[in-house]
């Protein structure tokens, strides 16, 4: 009952099949379904981890997981890559910790230019990027939670358009007018400036 | 181009390391789900575990010959050696576990084992172990898994093993963590709280067939396998279970089916995919034998039609009042599922809370012929029952054997909630 039963041993599962089959795979041999977790499990947290932060991500992570799992019969499984679907599921779990999101990215737009970076990495672009931050986050806070859901996908999850679309179970054309529309209200919210000079570029 | 949104990209915050133990975690949350998670919701009841030494009670199944050392390599002609032995005594008198001690179910079990390949295709084996699991009898406290790998086997229809099949065979000890207020429950408290009657009981096994892509039939079934095995049902359960499976339709009985150790049951089966399981059940006391998977679809089953594909044997079922030394060094197991125990809600009602020695009345446990009494801290629980042994609590620890369970009456009376769906 616990542990070793039915062991599926899942370390090996080829590149060549997709998350589409292996699903399906998991509809009869459950446990097959860990391999779709230690395929996307690292970037669903990395995603995660960046709209909530350190502390919820691991649940968060965790619980998409769950959620996907116990919806697997549901998902279409023409789509031979599952990231999309385990996207929207995350924006869906992340969504549940708003007020964590709003209290997060209030900090980060408090955040001093010249903070020390708080993580291991300190490559030199690292800090360049977590300098770029607090009017980022600032930029976000004008942002409705769709609006936001949306730029992240995009932004920080590296997903397109279609898949941005599929996400968030919406036409990709909603998502490109969706887009041009917030894209807008980033520019206004960024002040029309380039976050990365420092100095007025013209001067 | 997208200036804006690339300004985000290249913004984005550092994403700090996904912690090993964190992510292996959410993985074993995973796979408790896949295997069956989520079946049984319950109310949570605080009461703690009252601390009770002194007597180790066993009950034994049949061949405990069967246990560890013998040499495991020719199955078949093993459990033709012991086919005298096999069939299962009716135990003379029931367990009579206790909240702070421990459940030891011994088995040998055989399942399955696939890999997917790299080129997409799978190669499978049969997997054997010996199992030793102690499970805390009221749910309360960590229990203990060890695994002893045994010499697999080829795949029915193959002759030769995978790679990846060797190297299982060394000892394992794994921490299984105390889940008080997770959904799915199996420890003997529990267990008692499920109906006696058969109609109740099997409409609480489709409460876990909930999910719309599996047959509800073949989930009933399988949420009575959940039940049965590694585990300790009061009689009174057993046989309700027994005749709530046989209602599942589509379930098929089978006299004298053999167990991994030869000993032969009457089995409720059902077929799907192509392989039929049988939960074997001791005719008479209807304590869980084993079970036995048999390809009945060359197509579908994956292996000659009529190989076994499965097959285990619940050697032995004992009360421990403690963990054996090993619970120290073991490897950490799976963690709770999150929505198991809500922090802020730690109901412990000081009534049920009284220190054992208030406690004067209450039932003695039913003594048999099949319990030891050992007085003091025994040393854990190898300790086999010796069927001659005099049954009395001995006076000296009287005052602790005599302690009666703690009032279960929560958990009797507390509402079972109906809904079956309402996930985390």
């Amino acid at each position: 009952m616990r542990e070793d039963r039915h062991v599926v041993s899942v370390r090996d599962i080829p590149e060549t099949l997709d998350d589409s089959a292996l699903i399906g795979h998991s509809l009869s041999e459950p446990e097959t379904f860990a391999a779709l977790f230690d395929r996307h499990a690292d970037e669903i947290h990395r995603y995660a981890a960046r709209r909530l932060g350190p502390e919820l991500a691991e649940d968060v992570t965790a619980e998409v997981f769950l959620v996907a799992f116990r919806g697997r019969a549901r998902y279409d499984r023409s789509w031979p890559d599952a990231r999309p679907w385990l996207y929207g599921i995350a924006t869906r779990v992340v969504s549940q910790h708003r007020r964590a999101e709003r209290r997060r990215t209030h900090a980060l737009s408090r955040m001093s230019v010249d903070r020390p970076a708080t993580f291991d990495d300190r490559s030199a672009d690292r800090v360049t990027a977590e300098q770029l931050q607090p009017r980022l986050a600032r930029a976000l806070t004008r942002l409705s939670a769709a609006e936001r859901d949306l730029l992240l996908l995009v932004a920080w999850a590296d997903l397109t358009y279609e898949d941005a679309a599929l996400a968030l179970g919406v036409p990709v054309g909603t998502v490109r007018s969706r887009l041009h529309r917030l894209r807008a209200k980033v520019r206004r919210a960024l002040g029309g400036n380039d976050p990365f000079a420092e100095e007025p570029q013209h001067g | 181009m997208d200036d804006e949104i690339r300004q985000f990209a290249e913004g984005r915050p550092p994403a700090p390391a996904y912690r090993p133990e964190a992510r292996a975690r959410a993985r074993e949350l995973l796979l408790a789900e896949a295997r069956g998670g989520g079946r049984f919701r319950l109310p949570r009841f605080g009461w703690q575990a009252v601390a009770a030494f002194g007597v180790t009670v066993a009950l034994v199944g049949g061949v405990a010959a069967a246990l560890s050392g013998r040499p495991q390599e020719h199955l078949a002609a093993a459990a033709g050696a012991t086919q005298s032995a096999a069939v299962a005594e009716p135990p003379a008198g029931d367990l009579e576990p206790r909240p702070g001690q421990f459940i030891l179910v011994e088995s040998d079990t055989m399942y399955g084992s696939m890999t997917m390949g790299r080129n997409g295709e799978e190669s499978r084996h049969l997997y054997r172990t010996h199992r030793k699991i102690w499970q805390s009898v009221d749910g309360s406290a960590d229990g203990l898994l060890l695994i002893e790998g045994r010499e697999p086997r080829p795949w029915p229809g193959q002759r030769e093993l995978p790679k990846d099949a060797e190297g299982r065979q060394s000892s394992l000890w794994t921490t299984l963590a105390a889940c008080p207020g997770a959904p799915h429950r199996s420890d003997y408290t529990y267990l008692s709280t499920l109906p006696t009657d058969p109609a109740a009981l099997r409409e609480r096994l489709y409460t876990a067939a909930d999910e719309k892509d599996v047959d509800r039939d073949e989930r009933a079934f399988g949420a009575a396998g959940d039940l049965v095995r590694e585990t300790y049902l009061p009689k009174a359960q057993r046989d309700a279970l027994f005749e709530a499976v046989k209602g599942i339709p589509g379930t098929q009985v089978a006299e004298g089916v053999e167990d991994s150790a030869g000993r032969k049951g009457v089995a409720l089966g059902r077929t799907a995919g192509g392989t039929l399981t049988q939960l074997i059940f001791d005719p008479a006391t209807h304590m869980f034998l084993g079970e036995r998977q048999t390809v009945v679809d060359e197509r579908a089953g994956q292996a000659p039609e009529g190989s076994v594909v499965a097959l285990t044997a619940q050697l032995k079922v004992s009360v421990a009042d403690r963990l054996p030394d090993e619970a120290a060094t073991a490897e950490p197991g799976g963690g709770c599922p999150s929505s198991a125990v809500p922090p802020t809600e730690q109901p412990t009602p000081a009534a049920t809370l009284s220190p054992p020695e208030n406690v004067t009345e209450g039932p003695e446990p039913a003594v048999t012929g099949t319990m030891t009494a050992t007085p003091a801290a025994p040393p854990a629980v190898k300790r086999s029952p010796s069927e001659s042994a005099p049954a009395v609590p001995e006076s000296g620890v009287a005052a602790t054997e005599t302690v009666p369970a703690p009032p279960v009456a929560p958990t009797e009376t507390a509402p079972e909630p109906a809904a079956p769906g309402a996930g985390s």
